[in-house]
């Protein structure tokens, strides 16, 4: 009777009182922060005295921040482009290809996810400072192209892998090319997996701040080591102001995430 | 003559097809294996030849210290994110599917949200003024401003809300897979909610739990930006003591002996939960 | 000599140590219904993929019209197909998918309307133009597979057991279905499957697949009435095998001894299995009598099942070897039979087979 919803008796509130206060643990920070962002208090008191927009036209008249966005933009288009064609080929391999290690490449491609960032960070710090590629958007984009591709090959690859190849044969059969059955059929047949790789791999790389420490130099700095730089400082709510507005595109990365899984259903 | 025997399926032998591996192999082993290796091979040759950097690292007391708090951290983190995210994951199981479908929404929106976003939340909810202290001293629990930030209390804190939604979605997978008519057959054979729950359903969560808790484990080991942001100065932990070598110190010999440190205990713990728990963590993506 | 319209000759796949297809040769005439029918891992489907161009063979040739089309890719050996699984492209339309292989072909727009109607009416699925896969059942699904795979006139349909997803009454329909079409088009299908069955309602021929080579080529009454191995036997119709004793052979006719009794001229076999020589009888021809007479195996009856208009009688010889007899509900010689009765099992020693 545990699983069963309705016949937990006064069990019931007890899990739905925790799960409640954990769902509320998680939400309230994230609005507290957008609220602030609003706030006319300097020292953040919250409730907030009274409202204002003067944090987010703080944060619109400095250039600095402007273009640290602008940065970190185009790095992350960069890499979610070379991150997504990338994974296609590899991901192809992987799943249609029967060679030996096949496991074992698998595990390798997929290691940059589970190994500690900062490793990851220093050891590409000491490598590019010897070939000079600190602080250059190759720099950039190379480190967070490692730390975005593995999540492409599993998006790809899981996608491909439910792909029936009879259908990519019968298209074949149909007088396509292998290559354009590949592209007029199996593209847009797994279409969902590239459009998840696309998000995830942007997501990486525009939130990414570990490696960005260490690869940014005082005239190339995205958008995270801007923030990070300002809260060593001091507790600005011009911050809060570039959270919300971080949330803001996180929902509707979110919402526009949902959209393909529905469409993709219907 | 060689023998006859039944083919499953036609199967269309492609070694070729490893061919389009190769572009990605090749990017990964240049920025990716050559930088780990020659990094963890500086911790052996430098200054000189010799293991004089880990005799250093483990032999003094100031370094002994931050592994102590790295493992404590990790494991209170563990720990809280388990039993907090038990019930939930267990609740989220069973409730009507359109209460779940906000309750993974605010999930997903938490698990998303930047990190800087995340952690700049909780700076300002835990200073000496802000809204936590507050409440405890209006409701009259404290009469002095607790310090909750710039130390391990604040970083705990913070990693908690972080990995909470890395613990709960892989144990919802693992409850979901449950059947029901197995706590139903529990029941029948005389078992009370207590026993149903200690002798059922918690010993078939075991390998769900151990998924989960393990990951928690090893990110939190890992984790630099909320332990450098919510954490003070005095208690620093393992990733930071890294980028403070390389950074302030420019002792690669040092940082290079730390991220193998590092490395071999992430892998290691990686390494257990493949063999003994690996298809559930899948199970619970 | 005229060329067959399609030859298989000496067809052998290798992957590694195991051998799918031994020695397939096969010529097959323009518009004929031809089935391979085996068990799976048979080879039937392996020869089917080999000229589908999936797969080369070690060995052997397939020629077209007297043509090789070994050298020829996939998409341009012009061969319809249906597969096992649905295979109609998820992101497309009916309509699209059935104009897939005309696009590809780059045909005038108002040449592929004209011919997807045309097919849709085919399989009787007009109105569907506008569908998605994914909104359609199982059997329409095929159907619509069927029209993509004949919308380009291709002189060989291949099917690959296209209906082992459908439930049993489904399957009948779409059976029914492709018959249809196959007479309207006329064109030359072959098509795999495990089922007899579905092979005796659909073919001109039968191939019975057995182990990577075909036993026997022919009708479903030729292969009922006139098994060359064990095996075909076994596959078409129902058998019981009794091990005996040959006496003489002449003409490939044999005298033989079950059981204490003689039968001569049965027809004979050589399999050329190393087993014994066994009797085979098929349970619809034999008959059943309470009284012995001359030529028949005493058994005694173990079972009686009740299957509609036939009635199901399970015996053992008194050899100890099970025998099955078949008869209309209502004869005679079943009335008040009951277990454990003995009775004699007599047969016209032509519709029997001795295997050597």
């Amino acid at each position: 009777m545990l699983l069963n919803f309705e016949r937990l008796g006064w069990l019931k509130y007890v899990l739905l009182g925790i799960t409640l206060l954990t769902a509320l643990f998680l939400l309230l920070p994230i609005i507290f922060i957008a609220a602030l962002s609003f706030g006319s208090s300097q020292w953040l008191i919250f409730p907030p005295p009274g409202w204002t927009l003067k944090w987010y036209s703080d944060l619109f008249a400095d250039p600095r921040w402007l273009s640290s966005a602008w940065t970190s933009f185009r790095i992350a288009a960069i890499v979610t482009v070379l991150s997504v064609l990338l994974g296609l080929v590899t991901s192809f391999g992987l799943v249609r290809g029967r060679f030996l290690f096949r496991k074992t490449l698998r595990a390798l491609f997929l290691t940059p996810m589970i190994l500690p960032v900062v490793v990851l960070a220093v050891a590409l710090y000491a490598f590019f400072l010897k070939i000079g590629l600190n602080g250059t958007m190759t720099g950039f984009v190379i480190s967070h192209l490692v730390l975005a591709l593995p999540f492409s090959i599993l998006s790809i690859s899981n996608a491909l892998e439910r792909f029936d190849k009879s259908i990519e044969d019968a298209a074949v059969l149909c007088g396509a090319s292998p290559l354009e059955a590949k592209i007029r059929v199996t593209l847009p047949a797994i279409s969902h997996g590239i459009f998840s790789a696309a998000i995830f791999s942007f997501l990486t790389s525009w939130d990414e701040v570990v490696v960005a420490i260490f690869m940014s130099s005082p005239t190339l700095r995205t958008l995270p080591v801007k923030v990070w730089a300002t809260l060593r400082q001091d507790l600005t709510p011009v911050v809060a102001a570039a959270s919300t507005l971080l949330i803001l595109l996180t929902v509707i990365l979110m919402a526009l995430f949902a959209l393909v899984r529905k469409g993709l259903k219907s | 003559m060689p023998s006859v025997v039944a083919l499953p399926e036609v199967a269309t032998v492609k070694r070729r097809e490893f061919r389009s591996t190769l572009p990605a192999l090749l990017f990964l082993a240049l920025f990716f294996v050559v930088p780990v290796i020659s990094l963890l091979l500086r911790s052996v040759l430098e200054p000189q030849l010799g293991l004089q950097n880990y005799v250093e690292l483990l032999g003094s007391s100031t370094y002994l210290k931050v592994f102590f708090n790295t493992f404590m951290v990790s494991a209170v983190v563990t720990i809280v994110s388990l039993t907090i995210g038990f019930p939930v994951a267990w609740t989220l199981a069973i409730m009507p599917s359109r209460w779940a479908a906000i309750v993974f929404a605010i999930l997903l929106l938490s698990m998303w949200t930047n990190l800087l976003a995340r952690t700049y939340a909780w700076m300002v909810l835990l200073q000496r003024t802000g809204l936590i202290n507050k409440m405890l001293m209006g409701l009259g629990v404290i009469d002095k401003p607790l310090a909750l930030v710039n130390n391990l209390t604040g970083v705990t804190i913070g990693m908690t809300y972080i990995m909470l939604p890395f613990i709960i979605l892989p144990l919802y997978g693992t409850i979901r897979k449950i059947d029901p008519a197995i706590l139903q057959a529990a029941a029948l054979c005389g078992a009370n909610r207590w026993q149903a729950l200690t002798r059922v359903l918690l010993p078939l969560t075991v390998p769900g739990m151990a998924a989960g808790a393990l990951m928690v484990f090893v990110m939190s080991l890992g984790y630099f930006v909320t332990p450098a942001l919510l954490g003070g100065t005095s208690n620093m932990m393992l990733a930071e003591l890294i980028a403070q070598f390389v950074q302030s110190l420019v002792n690669w010999g040092m940082g290079g002996a730390a991220a193998l440190v590092l490395l071999v205990v992430t892998l290691t713990l990686y390494a257990v939960q493949l063999r003994f728990v690996g298809d559930e963590s899948e199970g619970g993506r | 000599m005229t060329t067959p319209f399609l030859k298989i000759e000496g067809i052998r796949k290798e992957y590694g140590p195991v051998v799918a297809v031994q020695d397939v040769n096969l010529e097959v005439e323009r518009g004929e219904f031809l089935t391979f029918l085996g068990p799976s891992g048979s080879g039937k489907s392996t020869t089917l993929y080999i000229l589908a161009g999936f797969d080369n063979p070690t060995r052997g040739d397939i020629k077209l019209n007297g043509k090789s089309l070994l050298a020829t890719p996939s998409q341009k050996r012009n061969i319809g197909m249906v597969f096992q699984r649905y295979t109609l492209f998820p992101h497309l339309s009916v309509g699209d998918n059935i104009a897939f292989p005309l696009k590809v072909r780059r045909l005038p727009k108002h040449q592929i309307d004209a011919k997807v109607k045309d097919m849709l009416r085919l399989v009787r699925l007009e109105g569907f133009e506008d569908r998605k896969p994914a909104q359609m059942s199982g059997g329409q699904q095929q159907r619509v597979a069927l029209a993509r795979a004949l919308a380009y006139d291709p002189p060989v349909l291949l099917m690959d057991e296209p209906l082992s997803a459908l439930d049993k009454k489904l399957r009948e329909e779409i059976q029914h279905e492709i018959r249809r079409i196959h007479q309207q088009t006329e064109v030359t299908i072959l098509y795999v499957t495990h089922d007899q069955e579905e092979a005796l309602r659909l073919s001109d021929r039968i191939a019975v697949f057995s182990k990577g080579v075909i036993d026997q080529i022919g009708t479903g009454p030729e292969l009922y009435a006139n098994p060359a191995t064990r095996f075909v036997a076994q596959f078409i119709g129902d058998s019981d095998f009794l091990p005996c004793q040959m006496l003489n052979t002449a003409n490939s006719r044999a005298t033989v001894s079950v059981g204490g009794s003689v039968f001569s001229d049965v027809p004979l076999h050589e399999a050329g299995k190393p087993e014994g020589a066994a009797l085979m009888l098929r349970p619809e021809r034999l008959s059943l009598t309470r009284e012995p007479l001359q030529q028949s195996l005493a058994a005694t009856v173990s079972d009686i099942t009740f299957l509609g208009n036939n009635v199901h009688v399970a015996t053992s010889t008194k050899s100890g070897d099970p025998l099955s007899v078949r008869l209309p509900f209502g004869h005679p010689a079943i009335s008040g039979l009951s277990r454990g009765d003995s009775v004699w099992i007599g047969f016209d020693a032509a519709s029997a087979h001795v295997f050597n």
